[in-house]
C-alpha cells in the first residue's frame, strides 16, 4: 500500500491526490489516501474519484508513504506522520516544487523532525525546470505510450474554455455549430459557472463535463485532440489531462493567452487564442496531419521530463501488480429497479437467450436480487436509495465500488433503466468496459431530457425493446449503435390440463370453489397508490361468491392490511405471475412495459389501470394505444365508477369474450428477446 | 527573527540604556572595527542582506547548528553565509560557535564547502550566558518528571519515546509546551500538558525533580539554554549524549528507555541525587557573564594587537 499524503489539506491538494493516486493504480501500485483528507466540499465528481481510494486511518498499512506539496508542510501532516509511528524500513518520499534550496532544505527538515528520520525528498524543479504550472502540487507526470497512437475515424475533441468569460455572444452559437461538426466529436470542459451560463441558454445541449465529472486520466482516454483556452492552465487537472494526452501521443492545441503549455518546452501546438477560429484551425491544420503531430509528439525530448517510470525510480516504487486480470469476459446486467422488477425481469429474459458461452452476470438492488437468483444466474447485491439527504447518492457511490472491483477492462456491462447513474457512466470509462444501454421509450413528456441522454456516448450500443404498436414507438437518438428489437417479453406456455390444474390448486389453497378468477396486478404502492381501486375490486368481487380475487404482488412489496379483510379476496406474493394471469379469467393490471406485452403476447383479457409517476414510461399512452384497438380496458387512476361498470361488463357480459377475440386476431410484431441477446454476444468494434 | 514584529531583549535594552547608545534597526551601512552578526541563519528567508558591512573583523555567531544529524543541512548555510560574504568588506571573518556540538556542526560543514574556506572558526565558544545562581535542591527527590520547549515537532521524541520518559507510574509527568500533543489530541490521562506559556518557568520547575529532555533524532539544540535553566533550578537532567556534551557530567547523557531506571535509582539513593545537582555549579560557571567577559576581552586583545 502507497499511502499518499499532502503538505496541506486542501482541495487543491486532494485533487493532486487524486490525480496521482490514481496514476499510481493504473501503473499497479495500490496507492490510497488516508479518509481524514476528504475535504467537506469534495463535490460530487471527487467523492466518486474518491471513494476507490480513501482508507480509514485504522485500516492503514503502508508500505511506502508519498508527500505531495512539500514546498508547503502544514502542522496536521507533520503530526499525522509522527502518529503513525511508520516502521523504519517504510520508505517516505516527498516530491516537491521548490523555489529555492532553502524551502527544499526547510522542507526537508520538517519532514525529518517528524518522522524521526529523513525523508527522500524529491525536487521536480530538477526534472521539469519549466512547469506548464509551477505551483502544481501534483507531480504532473504520466505513462509515456511507447507505441503510436492508432488513428480514429471521428477524433474526439476536447475543449477547456479555462478562465475564458462567455460574455461573448458569439462563443456559444460557435461551440454550438462545432458541436455538429462531422469531422470530429466535441466535448467541452467547462467550471460550474459556465456549465449554468450554458445551461440557462438556449445552447444547454452542448456536451459540457464539468472538471470534476471524469478523473484528468480517464478524460485523456477519451480525447484525441485537446484545446486549451483563458490564462494559464485551468487548474491541475487540466495540467495533468494535458501531460496525459501528450504521454500518449495525442494533439494538444495551446489557445491560452500566456502560451502556458508551450512556454513548458511541451510538444503543444499553438492555436487560436479563441474558439471563434478553432473550426478552422483544425480542419485547416489539424485534422489532415494528425498521424504525424501525434509521431511529432511521441518523439519529444520533453516527453522525459514528465515520464511517470523516473519518478517511480527516483523514489524507488517497484512496478506492482494489483490483481491478475481476469481471462474471459464478463457480461454484467445491471437492472436499475427500486421500486418494482421490470428492468430485472427483462433483463433475465434477454440474459437467458444469451449463448452458452456467455456466463451472464447480475448485480442488481435488493428488491431484484430473489428475482435473478431464481432465473438461475448469479446476482451482486447492490444498495437502495435511501432518503439521506446529507449523501443522496451514497447508495451510488457503492454501487460505483461494487462495480468497479467486479469488472475489469474489456468486460460488458448492460443497461437497463432510465437515467444513466454516475456509477455507470464512471465504471464504463474507468474501467474501459464495452457496454449497451437497453432503453426502452415512452418516456414521460414524449422524449427524455438532454440530462438524461448526454450519457448515452459512453454506450457502445443501445438496444431499443420496441412497443407492439408503432406509433408508441419514438425515436430519441440516431446512429448505427441504435438496435431496435421487437418487443421483450418472457413467454410462458401453460396447456389447458395445467390450466385447470392450477385452478384446481388455487381453490383447494384458499378454500375457495370459483368459477371466475381475477387477478390484479396494480403494483406495491410505491409508485401510484391504488389502495382505493384495489379496494372497489375486492368490494365488488366480495358480492360473487363464485369468484376468487387474487391480489398478486412482488415478494417484498407493502401490502395493506385491509386488503386481507375481503371475503373472497386472497393476496398473494410471487415472481410468477405469468402463470397465474395466465389461469386467469381477467387480469386487472398497472400498464407496465413487461406486464403490457406479457398480457398482450399471451392473450389474456385485461383491464388498465396506467400507473404515474415521473420516473415512470408513459403507460397511459401504452394502455389506450390496446383500448382503442379493442384489446382490453383502460381505466384512469379516477374513473371508480367506470372500474365497476367494467367490471360487471367483463364478468358477466360479453366484454372478455371481445377481448379475447380481439387478442387472437391482432398481428403483433415478432419478439426481440434473440435479437437482443445476439446483439449483446456479438463482439463490437468501440465506438 | 523573522516577520514584523520586533522585539529588544530586555537585557539588550538594559545596556543599550545605560550606554545612551540608540538602536538603529534596518542600518543601510554597519560601519566598525568589530562587528559582530548573530544568527545568520535569519538570512534563510531572504535572497540579499540589505545593508553593507565595512569592518575590520566580522564575527558570525551561529546560534544555529549547521547540520543536522546524519549530516543534512538545518538550513541553507551557503545562501545565508553567501548573503554576508556578498555584503561585506572585512580583512577577516570568523566564525563563532556557540557550544562544542554547534561547532562540530560548523566544522563539518566548513570541511565539504571549499567556497567557505575563508571563514576562521574562533577557538573559544560564543556560549549564551546563563544564570548561575543555582536554587536549593529538595533533599528528597519524588518521581516528579517534566519537560519545557517550543512547541515545534523537532523538540519532541516520538510518541513512543515520550511514553517511555513519562511514564504512568510516575507521579507527576508535566509537559509544558505540548501545544502539539494537545493539537493532536493525544491521550495521556497521567501527562499534564500545558501549552507553551501557560505558566511560568519558576511555577514549573516547582512542579518537578527531574527534568527529561530529548528532541527528534533528526535535531539537536545547538546550544541548550533550556537545560541550563533546569540545571540552575536545581534539577536532575537527563537527556541525550549530543545535547549532553554542552554541559559534561552536570547531565546524566541516556537513552528514553534507560529513563526510568535511572530516575528510580536517584530516588532511591537522594545523596547522589543531590551530589549530581551540585555537579552543575562549575558547568554554569563556566556560561556565566564574567567567563564571557573575559573570552571577549581576550578577543578583542587578539584584534587589537593584530590592527596594529
Amino acid at each position: 500500500m502507497i499511502l499518499l499524503e499532502a503538505g496541506l489539506r486542501n482541495v487543491r491538494s486532494f485533487d493532486a491526490q487524486l490525480i496521482f493516486a490514481e496514476q499510481l493504480r493504473a501503473r499497479g501500485f495500490d496507492a490510497c489516501i488516508g479518509a481524514e483528507y476528504f475535504p467537506e466540499d469534495a463535490g460530487r465528481g471527487r467523492t466518486y474519484e474518491a471513494a476507490k481510494l480513501l482508507v480509514d486511518k485504522e485500516d492503514l498499512a503502508p508500505k511506502t508513504v508519498f508527500v505531495l506539496g512539500a514546498e508547503e508542510i502544514g502542522d496536521p501532516l507533520l503530526a499525522s506522520l509522527r502518529e503513525k509511528q511508520l516502521e523504519a524500513d517504510v520508505p517516505v518520499i516527498a516530491t516537491g516544487r521548490f523555489t529555492d534550496n532553502q524551502s527544499y532544505v526547510g522542507a526537508k527538515a520538517r519532514l525529518a523532525y517528524a518522522l524521526g528520520r529523513e525523508a527522500k525528498v524529491i525536487d521536480l524543479t530538477d526534472t521539469q525546470p519549466r512547469s506548464m504550472m509551477p505551483t502544481a502540487i501534483c507531480p504532473l507526470v504520466a505513462e509515456v505510450k511507447p507505441v503510436a497512437r492508432p488513428t480514429v475515424e471521428i477524433p474526439r475533441l476536447t475543449i477547456v474554455l479555462g478562465s475564458m468569460e462567455l460574455d461573448n455572444p458569439e462563443t456559444l452559437p460557435c461551440l454550438s455549430r462545432m458541436s455538429f461538426q462531422g469531422e470530429y466529436s466535441l466535448k467541452i470542459v467547462v467550471n460550474g459557472l459556465q456549465n449554468d451560463e450554458i445551461k440557462s441558454s438556449s445552447f444547454r445541449d452542448l456536451p459540457t463535463v464539468l472538471y470534476t465529472d471524469l478523473s484528468p486520466l480517464t478524460l485523456a482516454r477519451e480525447t484525441d485532440i485537446l484545446a486549451v483556452f483563458g490564462q494559464g492552465m485551468a487548474g491541475e487537472r487540466m495540467a495533468a489531462l494535458a501531460v496525459e494526452l501528450m504521454a500518449a501521443g495525442g494533439v494538444v492545441i495551446d489557445g491560452t493567452e500566456d502560451e502556458a503549455l508551450l512556454s513548458s518546452g511541451a510538444p503543444a501546438l499553438l492555436g487560436p487564442k479563441t474558439p471563434f477560429s478553432l473550426d478552422g484551425y483544425l480542419t485547416g491544420k489539424v485534422l489532415g496531419n494528425i498521424a504525424h503531430i501525434s509521431d511529432q509528439v511521441s518523439r519529444s525530448p520533453w516527453l522525459r521530463t514528465i515520464d511517470i517510470t523516473r519518478l517511480e525510480t527516483a523514489a524507488d516504487l517497484k512496478p506492482g501488480n494489483l490483481r491478475a486480470a481476469r481471462k474471459t469476459r464478463t457480461t454484467l446486467f445491471v437492472p436499475t429497479n427500486g421500486v418494482g422488477l421490470g428492468h430485472a425481469q427483462r433483463c433475465t429474459v434477454i440474459a437467458n437467450e444469451m449463448p452458452a458461452r456467455t456466463t451472464p452476470v447480475f448485480a442488481a438492488f435488493p428488491s431484484c436480487v430473489p428475482l435473478v437468483r431464481r432465473r438461475g444466474f448469479d446476482c451482486i447485491p447492490l444498495v437502495a436509495r435511501t432518503d439521506e439527504k446529507d449523501t443522496p447518492n451514497a447508495n451510488d457511490l457503492l454501487t460505483y465500488r461494487r462495480l468497479s472491483s467486479a469488472l475489469q477492462p474489456g468486460d460488458r456491462l448492460v443497461f437497463d433503466g432510465g437515467f444513466v447513474f454516475d456509477s455507470i457512466y464512471r465504471v464504463i470509462l474507468e474501467r474501459r468496459l464495452s457496454a449497451a444501454w437497453i432503453r426502452r421509450g415512452l418516456w414521460p413528456g414524449g422524449r427524455p431530457s438532454q440530462g438524461m441522454l448526454d450519457r448515452e456516448g459512453v454506450f457502445d450500443r443501445v438496444i431499443v425493446p420496441s412497443e407492439a404498436f408503432q406509433e408508441l414507438n419514438d425515436a430519441y437518438s440516431y446512429g448505427d449503435h441504435v438496435r431496435y428489437v421487437g418487443p421483450i417479453v418472457r413467454q410462458v406456455v401453460l396447456s389447458p390440463e395445467d390450466r385447470d390444474h392450477l385452478r384446481d390448486r388455487l381453490a383447494e389453497r384458499f378454500g375457495n370453489e370459483f368459477r371466475q378468477l381475477v387477478v390484479s396486478m396494480l403494483g406495491g404502492g410505491v409508485a401510484s397508490d391504488r389502495t382505493a381501486q384495489l379496494q372497489a375490486i375486492s368490494g365488488n368481487l366480495a358480492e360473487r361468491p363464485d369468484c376468487l380475487h387474487l391480489i398478486v404482488t412482488w415478494p417484498g412489496s407493502t401490502i395493506q392490511p385491509s386488503f386481507f379483510g375481503w371475503r373472497n379476496t386472497r393476496v398473494v406474493q410471487t415472481f410468477e405471475a405469468t402463470a397465474l394471469c395466465l389461469a386467469a379469467d381477467l387480469v386487472i393490471s398497472a400498464a407496465g412495459y413487461n406486464s403490457v406485452h406479457e398480457i398482450l403476447y399471451h392473450g389474456i383479457p385485461a383491464i388498465f389501470i396506467p400507473q404515474s409517476a415521473p420516473y415512470l414510461d408513459d403507460q397511459e399512452r401504452r394502455a389506450t394505444a390496446l383500448s382503442d384497438r379493442g384489446l382490453c380496458a383502460t381505466i384512469t387512476d379516477t374513473e371508480l365508477m367506470k372500474l365497476e361498470r367494467t367490471l360487471r361488463d367483463c364478468l358477466d357480459g360479453d366484454e372478455l369474450e371481445h377481448f379475447r377475440a380481439a387478442l387472437a386476431e391482432i398481428e403483433l410484431p415478432e419478439t426481440g428477446t434473440m435479437a437482443a441477446a445476439r446483439i449483446l454476444a456479438e463482439d463490437w468494434k468501440k465506438r | 527573527m523573522f516577520g514584523d514584529s520586533r522585539h529588544v531583549a530586555p537585557v539588550l535594552r538594559q545596556v543599550l540604556n545605560a550606554l545612551r547608545i540608540p538602536l538603529i534597526w534596518d542600518a543601510p551601512e554597519i560601519s566598525a572595527d568589530l562587528v559582530i552578526f548573530h544568527n545568520p541563519a535569519f538570512l534563510k528567508f531572504q535572497n540579499a542582506l540589505d545593508a553593507r558591512i565595512l569592518a575590520r573583523s566580522l564575527v558570525v555567531v551561529t546560534h544555529e547548528n549547521f547540520l543536522r544529524p546524519g549530516g543534512d543541512e538545518g538550513f541553507d548555510v551557503s545562501a545565508c553565509l553567501g548573503q554576508i560574504d556578498a555584503s561585506t568588506l572585512a580583512l577577516r571573518k570568523f566564525i563563532a560557535p556557540i557550544s562544542p556540538y554547534n561547532r562540530s556542526t560548523v566544522n563539518n560543514w566548513l570541511s565539504g564547502h571549499r567556497l567557505a574556506r575563508h571563514w576562521i572558526v574562533l577557538e573559544d565558544d560564543w556560549f549564551n550566558i546563563c544564570n548561575t545562581e543555582i536554587r536549593t535542591t529538595r533533599a528528597s527527590p519524588q518521581d516528579r518528571r517534566g519537560r519545557h520547549s517550543r512547541p515545534g515537532f523537532e523538540k519532541f521524541p516520538s510518541p513512543e519515546e515520550l511514553d517511555d520518559c513519562f511514564p504512568e507510574h510516575a507521579l507527576a509527568n508535566v509537559i509544558l509546551g505540548a501545544d502539539a500533543l494537545l493539537d493532536a489530541e493525544v491521550i495521556r490521562p497521567h501527562w499534564k500538558m500545558l501549552p507553551f506559556d501557560a505558566v511560568s518557568v519558576e511555577e514549573f520547575f516547582d512542579m518537578i525533580d527531574f527534568f527529561v529532555y530529548f528532541t527528534t533524532p533528526t535535531w539537536r539544540e545547538s546550544f541548550g539554554r533550556v537545560i541550563a535553566e533546569a540545571l540552575a533550578a536545581g534539577k536532575v537532567v537527563l537527556t541525550d549524549t549530543d545535547t549532553g556534551q554542552t554541559f559534561g557530567d552536570a547531565v546524566i547523557t541516556c537513552r528514553p528507555p534507560d529513563v526510568d531506571d535511572i530516575i528510580s535509582d536517584l530516588i532511591a539513593h537522594p545523596r547522589r541525587y543531590v551530589e549530581q545537582v551540585a555537579k552543575a555549579k562549575p558547568i554554569l560557571e563556566r556560561y556565566s557573564a564574567q567567563s564571557f567577559r573575559k573570552k571577549l576581552t581576550g578577543f578583542l586583545a587578539t584584534e587589537i594587537a593584530e590592527a596594529q
